[in-house]
């Protein structure tokens, strides 16, 4: 820490990168070295930005692959958890990003790669029925519509977290956040075990034979976990309970004073 | 090579009228490869047929041996060979003798495409930078002892097109070559981590950081040469503009683009390289050594496939958008609706009078001389002229004149008659003229 550019907290704060760099992990992005500019910043400030970012209850993780990530360990910030698409996709992209193949074109793969791959390794009736859940019959050719519809869909948002760069409509790029998905078997140890630990750590959720997250709007799969817990506020509520905890750790941080609300109950 | 440029359209066009096109077996290919190398090893300028049936029984048996009818497949490859211009025959002969064949210019391009390794080197693009610019400084000393139109031509113009140009042509050939050579590194590097994974590591590394090292020179030579390029090529056209030479200018310009092409190449690729350079490098340090039994693929691969483990889904955050409250306007009370104040009644307006009673009663007198015997043939005349609006009052002030200057005679039922347009009066018949008393 002594040799960063940052002395104390309200250095890290004060930089210019910040404001992009915390909006950025706040909403699941993973950074890694190709983000030059911001994998700096989060180098030199990892030191402060790791217990700013524990006040919030979340951890400011670094990887040894050269990626940072905000993972939620408690319910403070939002956290949802990938759909069966994103998973399947991640998983097959994980595949490529190891595949000698791919280091000929230098990462860059291509959508009708990623499909190929996810058929030939599941195989295409399983593949078909994992994104077709709910349906017990299914036409054919609309079943694979869909599940070219819905490996697109995981793709661009798989792009937002940082697992891949889209380049154009058919070729992405693969990024080092991808051995993420391959953490449950990275060691020698039993791969239950590994999740075991991996779930106790907040990294991930056991989700066998739940096949509800990826409803055919493609939309549910985005619902916060916070949904499905019946004590905890509706998120589409307008009360502004999370927002104002949020709000009042963050001024803390900066040493400012919070605004007192008009509700003098609440103040209390 | 100094041809004002063709449009491409009309290009294509010609091209697409010719119907041109190349098919060209493996067996061909090589025919035509085992003539040139004959050709360059044997130093001949063509080939008699039994030259040619030769070689394509040599091919053939190489290729696929124990093939049969030999020579009718050779008959009818060099056949093949000649629809499609790649060879000629040169001798002119026609059926008096069994003929000679040369390469065209054509086959004789492919083969050396697959033929040659001519990739750019330390060493050859330093030796062709120099002779460059050896022969762009005598060029510069020609341009400015050109007197006459017909030395331009000669000692400038002509040399740019056909020397300069040609050496410049061969660096570019010599780029491609060594983009060529790179494509083919990363195939091999791909190639060697799939056959001998962590193995490879270091015959990997090696290969990076040749290329590397070879772009990087390449680069700082271009960089440093093509500046002295640039500044003589610009003193020649200054000359060339100077002396109203439009060739040498023009020539000067074509050189000078190429120039900056090669200068674009060296950048481009060294820039290319270096990502290509830091992923490989990444991709060795982060896969490779921490997977060196490739085993992680495997356990991923059976992961994905279900026949490991529980299925499971990475958490990531996904914080809600901060609340920005909007600022608060105090709400303004609207202004009551009322009607803006004016003046209900206008002051009145001078105007000047006249007697419209006097001129009606005079028009009325002059109808009647002139014999109107209709009260309604009267109306009309009067108001015919008149605005729509004012008939009505006009035709009820014209009666009681009427009746003064005239004697209508009345009969018990009045007919209503038409008058105008929009009138319709009770008519009398009028009398004699006259003031009634």
């Amino acid at each position: 820490m002594n040799e960063t550019p940052f002395s104390r907290l309200e250095d890290v704060i004060l930089d210019e990168a910040f404001p992009e760099v915390d909006l950025a992990l706040r909403r699941g992005r993973h950074i890694d070295r190709d983000d030059t500019a911001w994998y700096g910043f989060l180098s030199d400030g990892q030191g402060y930005l790791e217990a700013f970012y524990r006040r919030f209850g979340a951890e400011l993780v670094r990887r040894n692959e050269g990626y940072f990530y905000l993972l939620p360990t408690s319910d403070r910030l939002g956290r949802r958890q990938l759909s069966v698409a994103e998973m399947l996709v991640g998983q097959a992209l994980t595949l490529l990003y190891l595949d000698p193949a791919t280091v000929e074109a230098g990462g860059i793969t291509t959508r009708a790669g990623v499909l190929s791959h996810l058929a030939s390794v599941m195989g295409t009736e399983s593949l078909v029925r994992a994104l077709n859940p709910k349906r017990k019959k299914y036409d054919e050719r609309v079943a694979q519509e869909t599940v070219r519809t819905r490996v697109s869909e995981a793709l661009r948002r798989l792009a937002t977290l940082g697992f891949v760069d889209s380049l154009d409509e058919e070729r992405v790029r693969l990024r080092p956040a991808l051995m993420r998905f391959a953490e449950p078997v990275r060691g020698s140890a039993a791969t239950a075990e590994a999740l075991e630990q991996l779930v106790a750590a907040g990294e991930v959720v056991l989700t066998e034979g739940d096949d509800s997250d990826d409803g055919d709007d493609g939309e549910s799969s985005e619902r916060e976990l916070n949904e499905f817990s019946p004590d905890e506020p509706d998120p589409a509520d307008d009360e502004p309970a999370e927002p104002i905890a949020w709000v009042e750790e963050f001024a803390a941080a900066l040493d400012v004073v919070p605004i007192p609300s008009d509700d003098p109950e609440a103040d209390a | 090579m100094l041809e004002t440029p063709q449009d491409p359209n009309r290009v294509l066009a010609a091209l697409a009228k010719r119907g041109l096109s190349l098919e060209l077996s493996t067996l061909d290919l090589c025919f035509i490869a085992a003539l040139h190398v004959r050709a360059n090893g044997e130093v001949l300028a063509s080939f008699p047929e039994s030259e040619l049936l030769r070689a394509f029984e040599d091919v053939a048996a190489t290729l696929s041996p124990g093939a049969e009818n030999l020579r009718r497949r050779a008959t009818l490859a060099i056949q093949r060979l000649r629809d499609q211009h790649l060879l000629s025959r040169v001798d002119g002969a026609g059926v008096l003798r069994s003929g000679e064949y040369s390469l065209t210019r054509l086959a004789t391009g492919i083969v050396e495409f697959f033929l040659q390794e001519e990739a750019l080197t330390r060493e050859s693009l330093t030796l062709l930078t120099r002779t460059l610019l050896a022969s762009l400084s005598a060029l510069r000393e020609a341009a400015s002892n050109a007197r006459t139109s017909e030395a331009w031509h000669t000692d400038v113009a002509a040399p740019l097109s056909v020397t300069v140009l040609d050496l410049v042509a061969g660096i570019e050939r010599r780029q491609r070559g060594l983009d060529v050579q790179q494509e083919e590194f990363q195939r091999e590097i791909a190639s060697l981590l799939n056959s001998d994974w962590f193995g490879a590591v270091d015959r990997c590394q090696t290969l990076l950081e040749s290329t590397a090292r070879t772009l990087r020179e390449l680069n700082e030579i271009l960089l440093r040469d093509t500046h002295d390029l640039s500044a003589n090529l610009q003193e020649i056209q200054e000359l060339a503009v100077r002396a109203g030479s439009e060739e040498a200018e023009g020539a000067c310009r074509r050189v000078a683009d190429q120039v900056d092409r090669i200068a674009a190449w060296g950048s481009s690729r060294q820039h290319a390289w270096s990502e290509y350079y830091q992923y490989v490098h990444h991709f060795l340090r982060d896969v490779v050594r921490l997977d060196p039994t490739r085993a992680l693929t495997q356990r991923l691969r059976d992961q994905l496939s279900g026949r490991r483990g529980q299925r499971f889904a990475l958490t990531v955050t996904q914080s809600p958008p901060m609340r920005v409250p909007r600022d608060v306007k105090p709400v303004v009370a609207p202004p009551p609706v009322k009607r803006p104040r004016a003046e209900r009644e206008r002051p009145p307006e001078p105007s000047e009078a006249g007697d419209a009673e006097a001129a009606l009663s005079e028009r009325i007198r002059e109808e009647l001389a002139q014999g109107v015997t209709d009260l309604s043939d009267l109306t009309e005349r009067i108001t015919r002229d008149l605005p729509r609006e004012e008939r009505f009052a006009v035709a009820g002030r014209v009666v009681p004149i009427v009746a003064k200057l005239a004697r209508p005679s009345v009969l018990r039922e009045r007919p209503w008659v038409e008058t105008g347009e929009d009138l319709v009066i009770e008519e009398w018949t009028l009398g004699r003229t006259g003031e009634q008393s």
